[in-house]
């Protein structure tokens, strides 16, 4: 009982963190408060996908986004001096325009949840990490290995092009 | 579980792998002392490769798990991927040294390109398709910005860059959508599924295989995708260009062979109808702007969008010989536009650098050697026997003619036609065409090497076709 208030207690503490910081990030004047924001947003969906025993994916979801694009876009807002302390214009022209799409992507949306079947399913607890290390490295092993000579070959291509070098005379 | 780990299975890609971090060592251990260390290595590694692919040519069947093919068209196509980039490597320190751009980290992205190419034509699921092409793309974008100080190639390398990610998102959404359908993306499974469903091209399936085309069609550079090309291949370094005109042309051609001529998934026939039309836009599009080029390098940028068109109606007779005709069309291709692009190199250093059509004046007197290379370029890429290039046209439109396309090709001879103009403009300038005195052409051997190299091939395999085209055909077989 008190297990089951506990959990319910976390995910809806997830729900409103994850959707009361998106709201801060679309309604924020500052691009640095939104970045931050953005922050509590991203790691409120790795809660999530917790909670939907994703353990993997809710990983991924904290190294990709919260250690990766997020700096990257932190970053970015720091290293562009003008953009600090730019404020965003947040006034709605064309009010009853913007309405119509919103409204229709919104009917989509509410039309889908409403008329899909969901199945619930008992949790299961199992981490899903040991079955995904196996197939990484028996039926996926090429892609897996062609993944990381992209990747090589990404890097030395950003060196190539970033890495300021003498250069010389035109063709 | 079964062991399915034969090695020698991707020996070509594995050599290619190995061979693109020990260029960059050899590189960073022995650069300073003799400069052309990388360039040495890589064209051994090449030549290995070339001899791996030759002595284990496929022989069909799959390798782990059924996610790469080892067939013999995995095999035709390595050889025409190493072919083209032996030739491009070969020629390429004329050009790198002269622009200050000789680095080693150049001829480690052309190999890493190739081994993109090599898993994108043995692919056995869409995930190592995905995987080679972007690997291809990656090093494209960065070979095509390598001349760093010049505006041009910046732009170049930013245009690819930026439409490429915009089609990649097509492609990759078309591959979710038939994961989506099928469950999986391997291509032998959804053969399965389509055999066994009711209406096969239902649901997601046929909006996620048309995103797929789309995707294929923009790295052929089709119309009405080919925008990016002009700009991309004008301004990227010129073996760059040679090297993309002809290589990642023949892997999308084959990556669209394998996906779409895999036995089980075939084109429905609403699809013919968008080919069709898209054949004939690409052939007379590309051709109605190479005529109003004066730049040597444009006008071979254009007429490669004709290619595609061509190459298009060897893929819509999806019969033996269509499919066999594109491959030897494509290998021989290679020879064509490697050779076209290399004198163009050759023969700009005379003039002011812009690849004038008119720095070719007089070039019949002052070279006889390579205006007569020259000329079998351009009459291989216009198709008049005995050159290669007539054969490779004649297998496509015969095949398109065999199942009932006979308008479709009677367009495509008229672009033929209408292409002599400008390809034969080029020949009327080196041998009629009084012109300004240009400097001295100068020495490079390598250059000029690669140049004979193409000739004798466009010859050789346009009075003797057979054997080349016995090849696809077997390489075919394992497809149809």
């Amino acid at each position: 009982m008190i297990l089951h208030f506990l959990t319910q207690a976390v995910f809806w503490f997830l729900v409103i963190l994850t959707v009361g910081s998106a709201i801060v990030v679309v309604f924020n004047k500052r691009i640095l408060h939104s970045a931050f924001a953005l922050l509590f947003t991203l790691c409120g969906v790795a809660g999530l996908y917790v909670f939907l025993s994703a353990d993997f994916l809710a990983a991924s979801q904290m190294l990709v986004y919260v250690g990766g694009i997020l700096t990257l876009i932190i970053f970015g807002v720091f290293l562009t001096a003008r953009m600090y302390n730019m404020s965003i214009p947040e006034q709605t022209h064309q009010r009853f325009l913007a309405l119509l799409p919103v409204l229709g992507l919104g009917g989509i949306i509410f039309y889908v949840l409403n008329s899909a079947e969901w199945h619930l399913i008992t949790p299961m607890v199992a981490p899903t990490t040991e079955n995904l290390g196996k197939m990484l490295l028996t039926t996926y092993l090429v892609p897996f290995e062609v993944a990381s000579m992209l990747l090589l070959a990404a890097l030395i291509g950003a060196i190539r092009l970033a890495r300021p070098r003498k250069e010389d005379h035109d063709d | 579980m079964n062991y399915d780990y034969n090695l020698s299975a991707i020996a070509v890609p594995l050599i290619l792998a190995a061979g693109s971090v020990l260029v960059l060592l050899t590189d960073v251990l022995l650069g300073k002392k003799a400069k052309d260390s990388a360039y040495q290595t890589t064209l051994t590694i090449l030549a290995l490769a070339g001899v791996f692919c030759f002595t284990r040519w496929g022989t069909g069947g799959s390798a782990f798990f059924g996610q790469v093919y080892t067939d013999g068209f995995t095999s035709f196509f390595n050889l025409a991927f190493l072919t083209v980039g032996f030739l491009v490597v070969l020629n390429s320190p004329n050009y790198l040294i002269r622009n200050g751009i000789d680095h080693g980290e150049y001829y480690m992205l052309i190999l890493l390109a190739l081994l993109g190419m090599t898993f994108m034509a043995s692919a056995g699921d869409l995930l190592i398709f995905f995987l080679g092409l972007e690997t291809m793309s990656i090093c494209l974008y960065v070979l095509a910005g390598f001349h760093k100080s010049r505006a041009k190639s910046n732009e170049s390398s930013l245009k690819y860059l930026l439409l490429g990610a915009f089609f990649t998102g097509f492609l990759l959404y078309g591959m979710a959508l038939v994961y989506g359908q099928v469950g999986s993306t391997n291509l032998a499974e959804i053969s399965n599924y389509l055999a066994e469903a009711a209406n096969p091209l239902g649901g997601y399936m046929g909006i996620g295989l048309a995103l797929l085309l789309i995707g294929l069609t923009f790295k052929m550079a089709v119309v009405p995708f080919h925008f990016w090309s002009p700009d991309v291949y004008d301004g990227a370094p010129t073996p760059v260009t040679a090297f993309m005109s002809t290589a990642p042309k023949a892997a999308a051609f084959a990556a669209a062979l394998r996906i779409f001529y895999h036995p089980g998934i075939e084109l429905g026939i609403p699809w013919e109808n968008v080919l069709w039309v898209l054949a004939v836009l690409t052939m007379t599009v590309g051709n109605f702007a190479a005529l109003a080029q004066t730049s040597v390098k444009r006008m071979l940028a254009y007429s490669s969008i004709t290619h595609a068109g061509y190459l298009l109606v060897g893929f819509l007779a999806s019969n033996e010989l269509g499919a066999s005709g594109m491959l030897f069309y494509l290998f021989m291709y290679g020879f064509m536009n490697v050779g076209a692009f290399t004198i163009a190199y050759l023969v700009n250093r005379r003039g002011k650098g812009n690849y004038n059509l008119s720095d070719f004046a007089q070039l019949g007197t002052k070279s006889p050697m390579l205006a007569a290379l020259m000329s079998i370029f351009m009459l291989s890429l216009t198709g008049i026997p005995p050159l290669a290039g007539f054969f490779g046209k004649l297998y496509i439109f015969s095949a398109a003619v065999q199942e009932g396309y006979v308008w479709l090709v009677v367009i495509a001879v008229l672009n033929s036609a209408i292409s002599v103009f400008y390809y034969l403009r080029v020949m009327v300038m080196m041998y009629m065409r009084e012109g300004e005195d240009l400097a001295d052409l100068e020495k490079a051997p390598t250059v000029a090497i690669t140049a004979v190299i193409c000739g004798l091939a466009i010859l050789i395999f346009g009075l003797f076709p057979s054997p080349l085209l016995d090849l696809a055909r077997a390489s075919i077989i394992a497809l149809l």
